[in-house]
Parts: structure tokens; C-alpha cells; sequence
């Protein structure tokens, strides 16, 4: 918790202070009735209200609520000052006695930010300005004390242009139907502010929203029956009814705040034992905080350390809320170490350290969630590897297929076809069969030829044979550029390793011979603390993507099959190197 | 001259006897696998050993490490290994530092029945026979500053049929030229290349190949 400052402090005991004063010069008032009532019941209200609002300016410096509900306060005991005798002072408590109703117009519109935040809302305490004060000069200019009609008792009014009651009464006229214009704009917002506040908003916002509206609603009656001069006793007893609102709002401001508190703080407690009895299912974890943070929309997202990255429980990747959406993300730690987010409505943003506590309490039920979405995120991206490979290994086949299809099927086909010319024509002209026979003998030739090429491409027996230097080697003198073999493994890795290893380079080969524009290249293959690392490096044009060709990605899933990884550094202009790590023990 | 075959698949092994034979070669022994390639070659000693690389039990390379057995054993015996396919690696392993009467040829080659019997008289000669398709990698191979881009496109023909192997009368009938042209052309690649020149085919051999590999 915060420290009490020096500001709260200075505020608390000025208001205290003036308080006081106005409370003497009311009790030694000779022109109100119930000088001890008035001066008690009034003192009680302002010292509420600077008290609360102080209160409130502490817990929450940013918003400017609190300092509303101060403002108030003083305002209200300034609207004592009309029970002192001195007419310079009477006249400032005249002038300044409706500013508390106005201030606390502006504190309850609002409510709870502390900000006023749409045009109308600017417009409704423009409008509650104008009644409340802009209007009252007018009335105090030509109102004549003391008055037989209004106060017989009261100071003479230093202000006073001309003594002219009509004038007055227009302006008392003029200045009730604007202020209960700017009441029902207020009752209005009220309503409608309780009705999009979320559930668990509700119970924090409930209290001082339903007594503001209430002492809107009757006000506006109470200024409605008053400017229409109907029955004086009604307009005095709704008034008094408005009044008792008033004094509540601060108490139901506090009351809110603490119901809330302890409730979400039992919430959380309950949180903390439920999840030390029994360990959260599926979900369960994540209906607890919601419960206990009455969220119902509350979601978790777990961080995976490795892949730097949320994911939900089922291991889906999760995109965090934006700034200034209408969720909000609260980071879980464990031990220093990010574990996950709580998303909640944003509303809760100002029970940070509420969902801190939740948070802390769920962290280790959160980290073995965390665990179990990590596997299946794994689970999730194995399943699409695997995918791939197999639609890989279909296009492969299916690219078998056309190539025997078209190359040495067809060639065997025209062979056959020529061999019986040949017979046909071996009695009657030897000569063009004899030609012929070459020919076919060439057509053979070729494909013989197509087929080993097609053998060494689905895998190439020297690698099998001789292992991965000898198959490099071959590899690197059919590139149509200079490749150096850096550096090799003086000893046999295990096939698979191999494989993988050679299929790397190749396909890497293949793309600097494509794209990179490169004139040379350099491999190195090399076995270092338990780990094979294959590199392909070229001095060419840069700028290639990873994600784009399916010959990398079908690479990286082939190293992945063996828990390895693969990366590109490819910065435009600085050459590709295609790097392969993989376990080799 | 006395030849022994080993090939596991028994229609080309046919089909090379046959050849063989029809040129007046004595086919005196025929093997489906290594061991028995051995023991025969042992007890035969032909003129040449003529061997599948992939054979029975393990269908990996029994019979280049057949051949090299015989060579190392029965120095007398040429050694010509067939393969489906060819590589560097295999070349190298096979020549080590002696390049005489051994043949290291693609088993299409046998389709080109003069060139294939050529090859076999030159190994059983204790010459040399080294694929086209080996040499063309070797020399096609992509080097950074490369010293062969120096020579002519006929010396490169010169260098390369020097590597398969051929004598300079075999050159000249090739590339229709007189072999005194291409004495002068070999002058030319060895001295271009910083080459010190060797009388004997099977060394020149070594040479240009062990300058290639390099």
C-alpha cells in the first residue's frame, strides 16, 4: 500500500479547518433557523465528501475522481458562508451555493474514470455550469436583502444593482429549466453507464451510480416543483429525500470499494485453496480465475520460452490483446521466469494487484498448464510436419511417376517400336536395318542413362557406401559453380544424420545455383559436443525467404524429424547461409 | 587372352560372355558373386578380372573390394570393374597410386561393343580404362581461378581422353587428327598446366588425375 503523502494530509486538515470556521459563523448566525442542526448536519456532509475524496485521490492518484468528490466537499461548506452575517461574506455563500451541486453533477458524469469523456456528457455540465452559477450572478445582481419575501433577517446584499423581485424570479425561472435539463442529461448517462457496465463491474460501480441517479431524479423533481412554484412543502420534502442521497454517496463510494475488495480477495483465497486440494483439469484452472475474478470472459495464454511465443491451452499460437482494446493482459512470472497472461477485461486493469495475487496464486497450476500446452504445441506442429512430409513424399512419387512416365518409359517404347522396323526390313534391305539397329542402340543408351540419373536422386548410393564425404564431393563437382569443402567428418554419422546432412546441401546447392546468383560457395559438415552442424554458405544477392519455397520448408522438416533445427541468415546483399543443427551422439 | 567374369545378374553376365567370346576372348571362369570371383581368378590367374561393383551377400561394393584384393594379390591380373553407376570416390579407391591394367567403366559402355573390347585389351595390357563420364566430372568440375580454363577446347578433348586412359595413336584416330598433332597438344597441357610429362600412358594417368583431384 501507498504511503499517506503530504498533499492528502494538507487537504484533510484545510478542509477541517474551514469546516470549522464555517461551522462558528453558522452557529453565530441571526438569519437561519436550527443554527446547531444546520451547522452539525452540514459539517458532517462536507467533511464526508473531502474525506472520501482525499481517500479515494490516494488509492488512485490518476484519477481525478477522488479530487471531484474533495471539490464538493469544500463547495458545500463554501454554501454554508450564506448563514454568516458579514454581507460581504453572506453574499460569496449566496453566490457560490448551488457550485456543490454542479461539482458533484461533474463527479458522478464522471464516474468512475474521473474524466469527462463524450461531447454530451461536456455538454450536460455545461448547461449544470450555466444554471448553477453563470445564472446565479443575474439573480444575485437584482436581489434586494433583507426581503420580506425571501429572508427578513439576511445581510444587506452588497452586490445588488437594482432591488427588482420580476427580474429576479425570470432568472430563478431561466436558471431551473436549464438545471433540470442538465439533471435528466445526468439521470440519462447514469442509466445508461449501470447498463453497460460489465457484472463485475457492477458491484463495485452499483452503489454510487443507483444514489447519483436517484438524487438526480430528485432534484430535478424537487427544481421542477420549486421553478413551477407548486406546493412548497413537497418541494421541501423531496429535497430532503435528494439531500439523504447526496450524504450517501460517498459512503456507498467506500462501501464499493470494499465490498469488492474483500470479495474478490475471499475470491482469490478460495482460488488459493482450491487449487492447492486438487490439481485443475482441463480448463479448470482457467474457470477458477474466472470465477475469482469474476471475468467470465477471462482467458490464459502460456508462454513457450523456446519459440518465444503465447500459446492457448491446446497449443495454438494466441495474439495478445492491443492496447486500448477492451481486454487486458496481466504477465504471469514464476521463479523470474515468464510462465504466462492472464487476458481479462480491461475494466479490471485498475485491480492489478488483485489479478497479481490471482495470478501468483495460480502460477504453479498455470506453469503445469504451461507444460501441457508446450507438449502440445509440440504435438500440434509435429502433426503439421508430418503432413507436409507426407505431402512431400506424395509430390515426390507423383514427380517419379511423370519422369519415368515421360523419359525412359517412352524411350523404351519408341526402342521397341524400332526394333520391329528393324526385323521387317532385315531381309529386304539389311542396310536401313542395321541403322536402325544403332539407333535403337543409342535410344537405349539414353535411357540407361535418364534411369541412373533418377536412381541418384532418390537417394544416391555412394552416400549409403562410402558415407557423406564421397557423395559431397560428387555433389559439389555436378554444381555449376565452385563449392569448397570446407570441412567434413572424418568418421561415418549415423544414416539418418547422413542423410538428412546430404539432402541439406543439396537442396541448398540447388538454390544457390537458382536464385543466389552467387560464384562460389563453401560446405562444411562438422560433429562438435554432441551435435552435427551442416552449413551451406554462398557470396551471392541474399534476400531469400525461408518461409517461401517448399524446398526449405520441406529441409527444415526433415532436420526437425531428427529434433534438429534449421535456419537462413539471408541479409539482401550479404550472401545466404543455410545452417542445419542436429543431435548426433 | 583369358578373361573371368563376375556378374550377379545372369542375363548381362550372358550377354558380356557371349561378347566376349564372339571376339575370340576364352572366357575362363564366370561368377555370380565375389568369393567365388576370388577363388577362380586364384586359381586361373586370367589376363583379366572383370567385375560388378553391387553383388550378393550385401549388394553394396563386394566386387571393388574383390578388385582391389586381386590387385594387391595378383599384380599380373588387369582389373576391369563395371558399374550401374560411377563415381570419383570409387575411381580413386580403386587407382591409389597405381593406375596399370585397371578399368573402372559404366555397364552401358558394354552396349559400344569395339570401345568395351578396346578397353578390355587395354587393361589386360596393363593400361588403362577410366569412364568418360568420371573424367568428364572431374574435368567439368567448377573451380575458383581455374587453370584449365587456359587450355584450348581440343586440349581439354586431349586432357580428358588422357585421363580415360587412351594412347596417343588412340587420341589421334579419335579426334581424326596425326599423332604427332597431339604429342604437340600434350606438350602443350602438360607444360600449361605445370605438369612434369611421363612416358607411360597408365602413369600420365595418375598424373592428370591426381591434378584434377587436387
Amino acid at each position: 500500500m501507498r504511503r499517506l503523502g503530504r498533499e492528502p494530509v494538507g487537504l484533510a486538515l484545510l478542509g477541517l479547518l474551514y469546516g470549522l470556521a464555517v461551522g462558528g459563523l453558522i452557529l453565530g448566525s441571526n438569519h437561519v433557523d436550527g443554527r446547531l442542526a444546520y451547522a452539525g448536519l452540514g459539517l458532517l456532509v462536507g467533511w464526508s465528501f473531502i474525506g472520501t475524496g482525499v481517500f479515494a485521490s490516494w488509492r488512485r492518484p490518476a484519477n481525478r475522481f477522488g479530487g471531484l468528490l474533495t471539490a464538493v466537499g469544500f463547495a458545500w461548506i463554501t454554501s454554508g458562508l450564506y448563514a454568516a452575517n458579514p454581507p460581504v461574506i453572506f453574499m460569496f455563500g449566496l453566490l457560490f451555493g448551488n457550485v456543490w451541486i454542479v461539482l458533484l453533477a461533474q463527479a458522478l458524469l464522471a464516474y468512475p474514470s474521473g474524466e469527462l469523456e463524450t461531447q454530451r456528457e461536456h455538454r450536460i455540465m455545461a448547461a449544470a455550469w450555466t444554471s448553477g452559477l453563470l445564472l446565479q450572478i443575474p439573480v444575485v445582481l437584482f436581489l434586494g436583502t433583507p426581503d420580506d419575501h425571501f429572508c427578513k433577517d439576511c445581510p444587506s446584499n452588497p452586490l445588488l444593482l437594482v432591488d427588482n423581485q420580476a427580474t429576479t424570479q425570470v432568472f430563478l425561472v431561466l436558471q431551473g429549466v436549464v438545471g433540470v435539463a442538465a439533471l435528466v442529461g445526468l439521470t440519462v448517462v447514469l442509466v445508461q453507464r449501470w447498463r453497460a457496465a460489465a457484472p463485475a463491474r457492477r458491484k463495485e460501480l452499483g452503489n454510487v451510480l443507483w444514489l447519483g441517479l436517484a438524487a438526480a431524479v430528485l432534484f430535478s423533481l424537487q427544481l421542477s416543483l420549486q421553478t413551477l412554484q407548486l406546493d412548497g412543502a413537497v418541494a421541501n420534502l423531496v429535497f430532503l429525500l435528494a439531500m439523504v442521497c447526496v450524504v450517501a454517496v460517498p459512503y456507498g463510494f467506500l462501501a464499493g470499494i470494499l465490498r469488492t475488495r474483500f470479495s474478490r480477495a475471499e475470491a482469490v483465497n478460495e482460488l488459493v485453496e482450491r487449487l492447492g486440494a486438487t490439481p485443475a483439469g482441463e480448463g479448470g484452472l482457467r474457470d477458477a480465475l474466472a470465477t475469482a475474478l469474476e471475468d467470465p470472459d477471462l482467458s490464459l495464454a502460456y508462454w513457450l520460452p523456446g519459440q518465444s511465443r503465447y500459446v492457448d491451452a491446446a497449443g495454438r499460437p494466441v495474439e495478445l490483446p492491443q492496447r486500448g482494446s477492451d481486454r487486458a493482459v496481466c504477465p504471469v512470472e514464476r521463479e523470474g521466469r515468464p510462465i504466462g497472461a492472464i487476458i481479462h477485461d480491461a475494466a479490471l486493469s485498475e485491480h492489478t494487484d488483485l489479478i497479481r495475487a490471482a495470478g501468483a496464486a495460480a502460477a504453479l497450476a498455470l506453469e503445469n498448464e504451461r507444460l501441457d500446452a508446450e507438449v502440445r504445441a509440440r504435438v500440434e506442429d509435429l502433426r503439421e510436419s508430418r503432413a507436409r512430409i507426407v505431402q512431400a513424399a506424395d509430390e515426390e512419387r507423383r514427380r517419379l511417376e511423370r519422369d519415368l512416365h515421360d523419359g525412359a518409359q517412352q524411350r523404351l517404347v519408341a526402342l521397341a517400336l524400332t526394333l520391329r522396323v528393324a526385323r521387317s526390313k532385315m531381309d529386304g534391305d539389311p542396310e536401313q536395318a542395321a541403322a536402325l539397329l544403332d539407333e535403337a542402340a543409342a535410344e537405349l543408351g539414353l535411357a540407361t542413362e535418364e534411369l541412373r540419373e533418377l536412381a541418384r536422386g532418390i537417394h544416391p548410393a555412394v552416400l549409403t557406401d562410402r558415407g557423406l564425404g564421397p557423395a559431397l564431393d560428387a555433389l559439389a563437382g555436378r554444381a555449376p559453380l565452385p563449392v569448397e569443402l570446407k570441412q567434413l567428418p572424418g568418421d561415418r554419422l549415423p544414416a539418418p544424420v547422413e542423410s538428412a546432412a546430404y539432402f541439406v546441401v543439396s537442396e541448398a546447392l540447388t538454390n544457390v545455383s537458382k536464385y543466389a546468383q552467387a560464384s562460389y560457395a563453401q560446405v562444411s559438415v562438422e560433429r562438435v559436443n554432441g551435435r552435427v552442424t551442416v552449413e551451406v554458405r554462398d557470396d551471392g544477392v541474399g534476400g531469400a525467404d525461408p518461409a517461401r519455397g517448399s524446398g526449405l520448408r520441406g529441409l527444415a522438416d526433415r532436420v526437425s524429424a531428427l529434433d534438429g533445427r534449421l535456419e537462413v541468415d539471408s541479409e539482401q546483399g550479404r550472401g545466404t547461409t543455410v545452417r542445419a543443427v542436429v543431435p548426433c551422439e | 587372352m583369358r578373361v573371368a567374369v563376375a556378374e550377379d545378374s545372369v542375363l548381362l553376365r550372358e550377354g558380356i560372355v557371349r561378347l566376349l567370346t564372339e571376339a575370340g576372348i576364352d572366357v575362363v571362369a564366370q561368377s555370380g558373386d565375389a568369393e567365388d570371383l576370388l577363388r577362380k581368378v586364384r586359381a586361373h590367374k586370367p589376363d583379366v578380372a572383370i567385375t560388378d561393383i553391387r553383388m550378393p551377400p550385401s549388394h553394396t561394393d563386394e566386387g571393388l573390394k574383390a578388385a582391389q584384393q586381386i590387385r594387391s594379390e595378383l599384380p599380373q591380373v588387369g582389373v576391369l570393374v563395371l558399374s550401374q553407376y560411377v563415381e570419383q570416390a570409387y575411381a580413386m579407391e580403386l587407382l591409389a597410386d597405381n593406375a596399370a591394367g585397371l578399368g573402372y567403366l559404366l555397364k552401358d559402355r558394354v552396349a559400344d561393343v569395339d570401345a568395351f573390347l578396346d578397353a578390355v585389351r587395354r587393361v589386360a595390357d596393363g593400361g588403362s580404362a577410366l569412364d568418360p563420364e568420371v573424367v568428364s566430372q572431374l574435368i567439368g568440375r567448377r573451380r575458383r581461378d581455374d587453370p584449365l580454363e587456359e587450355l584450348t577446347p581440343r586440349e581439354r578433348d586431349v586432357l580428358g581422353l588422357m585421363a580415360e586412359g587412351r594412347s596417343n595413336g588412340a587420341i589421334a584416330e579419335e579426334l581424326v587428327v596425326t599423332e604427332r598433332a597431339v604429342e604437340k597438344h600434350v606438350t602443350s597441357i602438360f607444360s600449361k598446366l605445370d605438369l612434369s610429362s611421363s612416358g607411360q600412358d597408365h602413369r600420365r594417368v595418375l598424373a592428370v588425375l591426381a591434378y584434377l583431384r587436387a
